[in-house]
């Protein structure tokens, strides 16, 4: 049985990331869709799967490989006070240090990622590499299914099979939605879930935004023996704030002036408020 | 410097220094895609497999997958044809190997990255698709990057040496097959940016690198006894240079010569111009090559006689310039 409230604080949490993304592409515009989209996954992996180490960070890896859903992890890491919303809210502006698409060594992001596709290969060299070192971290690497049209991702999976890496799980953003347009229609990608599986991994095909499926999957990853694990995510653009999803489901980049913030930022307080009643009950 | 009279030759370089390194460093990873035979990583495949990893014939995996093992804490030394290392799988040397570390990036010292090309230039004797004729040109053009053409086996031991300790990408380009023991290891020590004057005299000041450098010494030899006084500087770091060696040796003669394995654009006739034409008011660069055209395959003899880089032209063509 999950504790119900385990997964109400997850949610909670999910929607305060949500708020943060707003509040941080509001300034200057963002890749806000893609980061409200992310918001379940983020509060489930920061809160929940990724193991704390001494020094203030996380035990485990976490492999950001599409630089541009860095706004999930910059709008996770404000709630785990990492970053300053006063920090973030410079995201994108000229001179600062909060890079819209981040460089290797940022806190949070283990390797550059603006170039597609390079992050599934290098979340297998660090798991192989840690594995190699009796290290019992694991490793988690976050991608898009626009990025499977980049043979580099199709080398990586190959490794990480080969080398049977159970300490690697895969997180697909299967958003359907890529710089063109729909993924289906620009260079189609299906059936994600069938070519993992050909190449050796246990796959699981989710929705990425409910919470309890999400726990119960971070689960079946560890608990997966002797291959690489991965979740495909269908998630959608702006998923967890309807307003928004109607307005705009096809933004791949939101500029500042395509979206009605306060309409989004309306729905959220209201999920909060709500989430919160329920909690304090 | 150099070692006296007949020289003998390292079969397999690579095989030996590779598993020096690795029984010495347990932290070293020689990786490899599906080219270490060709490679000459025998030893540490078999003895040591533990510290050998193959991807497959997959160089840009090979590259990103090398970032991932570094940053585990673990030293990898990618191996593969210089073609393959550097042209296939340029933008994950790059950004995977190369945005890391040092200024312009978030660490002041960042993982140990390191990447060595075989068979550079005409080393190949298939043309064009396996001639790497720009590699060095290529990573060259990194920030950051360290970038290193040995002149024989005792050079190449001492750069790869150097690189594991060294953090953020490193380019070496790898010596295979019969390679002449040239310098003398007790009077040799080799160190990042450094120049190695083999020769000292006046007028004619010839600049090389890597397998250049062996082609240079052949030339010298003949200018020698044709009494044509000349200075010989072996450059083997090409990045980053002690500019000031080159300056200094460069305004020392009235000609200087450039010879290399690698085309006579952005290489290293195209550093000692850069070099030089900053300053201003220097001598005349002349530049030995590969051209900017695709070379002919076949044996490096014959190659290189295509290209007026045998001993004899090319002396020929040293000489020519102060006539």
């Amino acid at each position: 049985m999950r504790n119900d409230h385990r997964i109400l604080d997850l949610e909670i949490m999910a929607a305060r990331i949500r708020r943060n993304v707003l509040e941080i592409c509001r300034q200057r515009g963002g890749y806000a869709a893609q980061g409200v989209a992310l918001a379940d996954i983020a509060a489930c992996l920061y809160f929940d799967e990724l193991r704390p180490d001494n020094e203030g960070w996380y035990h485990d890896r976490f492999v950001l490989s599409n630089g541009h859903d860095a706004i999930m992890t910059y709008s996770v890491l404000a709630e785990t006070g990492h970053y300053t919303m006063e920090e973030l809210r410079t995201y994108n502006a000229d001179g600062t240090k909060v890079d819209q698409s981040p460089i290797e060594g940022q806190l949070g992001f283990e390797i550059t990622a603006g170039s597609l596709g390079q992050g599934p290969s290098q979340a297998a060299g660090l798991a192989w590499g840690l594995r190699q070192q009796g290290l019992d971290q694991r490793v988690y690497c976050l991608f898009s299914d626009g990025e499977l049209q980049e043979g580099n991702v199709w080398e990586g999976a190959m490794f990480a099979a080969h080398q049977k890496l159970d300490n690697l799980c895969f997180i697909v953003d299967n958003n359907d939605m890529q710089a063109s347009g729909h993924a289906g229609d620009v260079m189609g990608v299906e059936p994600v879930d069938d070519k993992f599986t050909a190449f050796g991994f246990q796959a699981r095909r989710i929705s990425g935004t409910d919470m309890a499926e999400l726990l119960d999957t971070f689960e079946e990853a560890r608990n997966t023996k002797g291959k690489p694990f991965v979740m495909i995510c269908d998630t959608r653009l702006w998923d967890g704030i309807d307003c928004l999803q109607r307005a705009l489901p096809i933004a791949h980049y939101t500029a500042q002036s395509a979206v009605d913030w306060d309409m989004g930022m309306k729905e959220i307080e209201t999920t909060l408020n709500r989430l919160e009643t329920k909690r304090d009950e | 410097m150099l070692l006296k009279g007949a020289f003998s030759f390292d079969p397999a370089p690579f095989d030996e220094i590779s598993y020096d390194l690795c029984r010495r460093r347990k932290d070293v990873v020689i990786m490899s895609a599906d080219l270490s035979k060709y490679c000459q990583v025998v030893r540490v495949k078999t003895e040591l497999p533990e510290q050998h990893l193959d991807v497959g014939m997959a160089e840009q995996n090979l590259l990103a997958v090398a970032a991932g093992v570094a940053k585990s804490g673990l030293i990898p030394v990618a191996t593969c044809f210089a073609c393959y290392i550097t042209r296939r799988a340029y933008d994950q040397m790059m950004i995977c190997m190369g945005s890391g570390s040092g200024p312009g990036t978030n660490r002041k010292t960042g993982p140990t990255n390191i990447a060595i090309g075989f068979t550079p230039g005409i080393a190949n004797p298939a043309r064009i698709h396996h001639q790497a004729a720009e590699d060095l040109g290529m990573v060259r053009a990194i920030p950051n990057a360290t970038v290193i053409d040995p002149m024989d086996s005792t050079d190449f031991r001492a750069a790869l040496d150097a690189a594991v300790d060294r953090p953020g990408l490193t380019y070496i380009r790898g010596h295979r097959g019969d390679t002449p023991r040239l310098l003398d290891s007790r009077q040799f020590s080799f160190e990042i940016g450094k120049t190695y004057p083999l020769r000292k005299g006046q007028g004619i000041g010839i600049i090389a690198t890597g397998l250049g450098t062996q082609w240079a010494l052949e030339a010298s030899e003949l200018l020698s006894e044709q009494e044509i006084d000349h200075s010989l500087l072996h450059v083997p770091t090409i990045k980053p240079v002690n500019e000031d060696e080159i300056v200094d040796f460069a305004f020392a003669h009235n000609q200087i010569v450039t010879v290399e394995n690698h085309q006579i654009v952005t290489g290293l006739g195209s550093l000692v111009t850069e070099i030089i034409s900053d300053i201003g008011g220097g001598p005349r660069v002349k530049r030995f090559g590969l051209p900017n055209r695709w070379a002919p395959g076949g044996t490096m003899p014959y190659i290189r006689t295509q290209l007026g880089l045998d001993a004899k032209t090319l002396a020929n063509n040293i000489a020519e310039c102060v006539r």
